[in-house]
């Protein structure tokens, strides 16, 4: 049913947009896992391009992204956090250790517990697209690395001085629209991640989204081309402008929801109002293939995690044939979400029934391995699911006859 | 038979629930068997009105063959970190600000050993064949870098760092030695390092750390050191040693001083931990082995107050500032000392230190600890100075050659440790330089000149011994280790080098290259002066790690200050212009050329006549119809009939068009 109603939408997708992106995506092939894997984790890349203590408004726009996708639930070691300047303790910051984003000063976005994975003359564009792409030199630590898979949702939020195709690292290179588009791709290519939503904020910024051509992407730019996009406002104590116009709105928006809320993307996109902007907000979803009605805003600025329950206390070969099936699963049987969930299921009941019997540890792990070669060669559920019933029926059996 | 039995079981639980303790408390004395971890916290007011905090925690983990791998206190972090590059000591520092050697003192513990160079420095010594201590080196600046939130990666070029061999400390070939002058310090560095900790920011002594008061200091350093003995083939020995200190000098703004300002200029600013830190410590951290907090007194201080104590009360005049804290005339503590220490006697002329220890274990969230000091009279006192005083400057102008001067100045406190040695005959002063140069800074070591008293002297008279390991373009820096030995009645001594600025390649040039070039600090050392401070305590010290690294040998040392060169930097609006004016050359030349070849003269004239019968205007055709009317000659039209017959039918032939596409439209969509 569910499978039906989803080969629908892409079916309305694809007639809504056209002949040229179908040919687009057709030359791609977007490879066959991207539709069957589940979202199993958000990390989020957030960059500030600009040095320099006029730029403060820049790192502020970051740190305040920093902060929303951390209370909304993306722990610290899935951020990935480029900062081109230090700005909190500059000289020149009257409030040391502190940065606004308002004038009002009633939140400190460096807090106490900020992570920052990159600074000052790391940020470059050879970084950032050795981040983007994963490849690094092997001393790298992993906290400096975005270790995301096919199952990962990104967002990747850009914010500095930029113009037509281009944004401006450091005040001394520049990243192209060409470049963004190329690293976008190898990631598609090495399943690095399953849906990524890439927010600018910077002059002309739709322009860098131009050379995109990888599916599951979503672009938001915060002005058009030929446009710029200006400042919020200006802290008198500080001395300089304190945020974007764009992500001043954008965390208007975010300031209303917590964890829990369902509110969409489309709700995100039209939130922003020209006038206020003074730009006029790009959305590039010709990439994308779901309805932006549907798909939570959480999906990006927030987190799922996988947690694997287990009741039984650490044990080495039984969870790892476990986790061998598990793993196996998606690659081997390109199979749609429902009949995975009832393995995964049918698995963890078993696995509840282990610690009961300690004694028949020996032939139960036999059983247990002859059920895990039936299950990679299982096509049908309903036989796998007798075979699982048959299982649980000695497995009932034996306490009983104990209990005599 | 079943009674008696009874009976002894509560006496034996007894007896064993009172020797327990007993046997835990030895197994603790003795050399590390299990993981400990202290936090100690000593505070000094500093002479120019400010306070210096210096937090001090250390943990330990003993031998991994006695223990194994498994960590209860210990930072597992740290000890994946020794594991894997075995890495026999290490030291990282962070630090923002100058120490004021004169004000705040240079022959003292802590400026020695917790007065770091601005920026990062890092320097570990390896416990690998000689071949992979590079390796060992590069890896570990990355692990840090990603532990500390950090650019200590930088340091893996081989441009950035060194292998002093003697002029840092003693160790060979395996001591690799590096800096980051211009590394910004912040909260995202210091969150890290109080990760480290058992009970991180949120019990203890640590939860003082309020990050904006910390880092509106005038001076803060943040360090970690790290001492292994795990490679080492001999069992019990120490293990691993973890000591994080973090210093921090403040100037204490309480409003009573604000007020008085009128009329008592000279009276210290007194002070509180919450004055100073905006929070009270609420009790010990639960996992640490001893939780204490000292104030000491300066040498000086204590020679001021007791001298102000025998003018005031001269029927008191036996009492001393150790024994009568409350009857001091000079300041008042807000909590009494759990004890006072005093330093057993160094020098013959010298009044002893003293430390006020408090212990933190008697204090809970209901009876916070807030320890103040309020001064009662104006107090004027010196810190203990280095025997030289040490600065370094640039000499030179110009975007092509300078020179660096190291320049030491005697201090009036040395004379008189000077003459103490005089005694033993020749009496020399040792001074130990060391000095990294980036390579783009070209010195020429053939040309140090050394000055005693503003006299030139023979190099060979004065530098004892000298290693020098030249730069390599783009490969090395280059390293100066120096021994000298003046004669003590010195009052000022001069080094200077000459060298020449580098160009380097336009991808080398970091984006705000106009700002200029550090030379990281340079290091003196005077190896003759120690700074001990022996307290005369009984055993207690084993407990105290800041007293017993006060009572470690230590020479007294101290850092210059970092140099900013301005190089020549590319200024890309250059090839710019170059590009414009040529282009705009090239085009005037070349546009006249082809003017003068192509140009017909005879054309032109006849053109320009035709130009000048042709009428221009609508209004002068008229004109000239007009007048041919009035002089009755017929008028001719001026351009040639065939000509406007094409432009017409051209223009038909679209109209002829537009209407078919009209008619095409209609009929079809309409």
């Amino acid at each position: 049913m569910c499978n039906l109603f989803k080969s629908i939408v892409v079916a309305a997708a694809l007639l809504l947009l056209g002949p040229c992106t179908v040919t687009k995506c057709m030359a791609f092939g977007s490879p066959p896992s991207s539709e069957t894997t589940m979202h199993t984790n958000n990390w989020a890349v957030l960059v500030c391009t600009s040095r320099f203590w006029f730029n403060y408004r820049h790192m502020a726009n970051t740190l305040s992204l920093y902060r929303t996708v951390k209370r909304l639930g993306i722990p610290d070691e899935r951020i990935i956090l480029m900062l081109a300047d230090d700005m909190a303790c500059n000289a020149r910051n009257k409030y040391p250790a502190q940065v606004f984003n308002n004038e009002n000063h009633r939140l400190n976005l460096y807090g106490d517990n900020v992570e920052v994975d990159y600074r000052g003359y790391e940020v470059t564009v050879e970084n950032f697209l050795r981040v983007l792409t994963g490849r690094h030199e092997n001393a790298v630590p992993r906290s400096k690395r975005l270790l995301s898979d096919e199952g990962s949702h990104i967002l990747l939020y850009m914010t500095g001085h930029g113009g037509d195709e281009f944004l401006k690292f450091q005040d001394s290179e520049e990243l192209q629209s060409h470049d963004l588009a190329d690293a976008v791709k190898q990631m598609k290519e090495k399943h690095r991640f399953k849906e990524l939503l890439i927010m600018v904020d910077t002059c002309q910024a739709a322009t860098l989204f131009s050379q995109l051509q990888s599916p599951g992407v979503l672009a938001i730019g915060s002005s058009m081309k030929g446009e710029n996009s200006y400042s919020h406002h200006l802290d008198s104590d500080v001395g300089v402008s304190v945020v974007d116009r764009f992500t001043f709105y954008t965390l208007a928006f975010f300031e209303r929801l917590n964890m829990y809320d369902n509110a969409s993307l489309s709700s995100l996109f039209n939130s922003y109002n020209p006038t206020l902007l003074m730009s006029t907000a790009y959305y590039r979803t010709d990439l994308y293939q779901q309805h932006l009605e549907e798909v939570p805003v959480t999906n990006f600025f927030g987190s799922v995690m996988e947690t694997i329950h287990t009741d039984s206390t650490y044990k080495a070969p039984s969870i790892k044939s476990f986790s061998r099936a598990e793993i196996k699963m998606p690659l081997d049987q390109p199979a749609n979400d429902n009949e995975r969930r009832i393995l995964a299921d049918s698995n963890g009941q078993d696995q509840i029934s282990n610690p009961k019997k300690e004694e028949q540890q020996g032939a139960f792990r036999h059983l247990w391995n002859t059920i895990n070669d039936k299950v990679e060669k299982i096509e049908d559920v309903d036989s796998f699911v007798l075979y699982g019933l048959l299982v649980m029926l000695p497995v009932l059996l034996l306490p009983t006859l104990l209990s005599w | 038979m079943a009674l008696p039995l009874l009976l002894l079981r509560p006496i034996l639980l007894l007896s064993f629930l009172l020797f327990a303790p007993i046997i835990n408390f030895k197994a603790a004395l003795g050399s590390v068997t299990e993981e400990d971890f202290s936090e100690e916290l000593l505070l000094r007011p500093l002479p120019d009105r400010k306070v210096l905090a210096h937090f001090h925690f250390r943990s330990r983990a003993p031998h991994t063959s006695s223990n194994g791998r498994h960590h209860h206190l210990f930072p597992k972090a740290i000890s994946q970190l020794v594991q894997k590059f075995h890495v026999k000591e290490m030291e990282l520092s962070f630090t923002q600000g100058r120490w004021n050697y004169d004000r705040w003192g240079g022959f003292d513990p802590i400026s020695s050993n917790n007065a770091k160079p601005p920026g990062v420095e890092l320097w570990a010594v390896f416990d690998v064949p000689l071949e992979h201590v590079d390796d060992s080196w590069k890896n570990l600046t990355h692990a840090l870098s990603g532990l500390f939130c950090a650019s200590v990666n930088f340091l893996e070029s081989s441009t950035t760092y060194s292998a002093p061999e003697w002029g840092y400390r003693p160790a060979p070939g395996s001591l690799r030695y590096g800096t980051l002058p211009r590394e910004a310090v912040c909260t995202e560095n210091l969150t890290p390092w109080l990760k480290l900790l058992p009970c991180r920011d949120k019990a203890g002594l640590s939860a003082l750390m309020d990050r904006p008061s910390i880092y509106k200091g005038f001076y803060h350093s943040q360090r970690l050191r790290l001492t292994s003995s795990e490679f080492e083939s001999e069992e019990g020995g120490s293990g691993i040693v973890l000591q994080q200190t973090l210093t921090v000098v403040v100037q204490p703004d309480s409003e009573r001083n604000v007020m008085s300002y009128s009329h008592e200029t000279k009276l210290q600013p007194s002070w509180s931990l919450t004055s100073i830190f905006g929070r009270m410590v609420t009790g010990r951290c639960v996992l640490a082995k001893s939780s204490t907090v000292y104030l000491q007194l300066d040498r000086g201080l204590v020679g001021q107050l007791d001298y102000l104590q025998k003018e005031n009360e001269l029927s008191n005049a036996d009492k001393s500032v150790y024994e009568g804290f409350s009857s001091n005339p000079g300041f008042e503590l807000s909590v009494k000392p759990d004890r006072v220490l005093k330093e057993l006697n160094g020098f013959e002329k010298k009044t002893p230190s003293v430390v006020y220890e408090f212990y933190i274990e008697k204090y809970s969230e209901s009876r916070p600890f807030d320890l103040g000091l309020t001064w009662k009279l104006p107090v004027v006192w010196s810190c203990q100075k280095a025997p030289l005083h040490a600065s370094r400057f640039l000499m030179g102008s110009g975007n092509e050659r300078g020179a660096i001067a190291i320049s030491l100045r005697s201090t009036e406190v040395s004379d008189e440790l000077l003459h103490t040695d005089m005694s033993e005959g020749r009496c020399k002063l040792e001074v130990k330089v060391f000095q990294v140069v980036p390579w783009y800074i070209k010195v020429y070591f053939h040309t140090v000149r050394v000055y005693v008293n503003e006299q030139p002297q023979e190099v060979s008279d004065v530098v004892e011994k000298m290693r020098v390991s030249p730069s390599v373009d783009k490969v090395s820096p280059g390293v100066m280790e120096m021994v000298l030995k003046f004669p003590c009645g010195m009052k000022s001594a001069a080094i200077t080098l000459e060298f020449d600025k580098g160009f380097l390649h336009i991808d080398e040039y970091p984006p705000d290259a106009n700002q200029g070039f550090d030379i990281p600090a340079a290091i003196i050392c005077f190896p003759n002066f120690h700074t001990s401070m022996q307290f005369f305590t009984d055993k207690s010290v084993d407990r105290s790690s800041i007293l017993s690294k006060f009572q470690e040998n230590n020479a007294v040392l101290a850092y210059t200050e970092v140099l900013l060169v301005p190089l020549t930097t590319p200024d890309f609006s250059m090839p710019y212009n170059v590009i414009t004016i040529t282009c705009t050359v090239c085009a005037l030349y070349f546009g006249s050329l082809l003017n003068v070849l192509r140009k017909r003269v005879g054309e032109e004239e006849r053109s320009a006549k035709s130009k000048a019968t042709k009428e221009t205007g609508r209004l002068r055709q008229l004109l000239s119809r007009v007048s041919a009317k009035l002089r009755g000659r017929p008028f001719e039209l001026p351009q040639p009939p065939s000509n406007s017959s094409s432009f017409i039918s051209s223009k038909l032939i679209l109209f002829i068009l537009v209407a078919g596409i009209a008619v095409f439209w209609q009929v079809y969509f309409g």
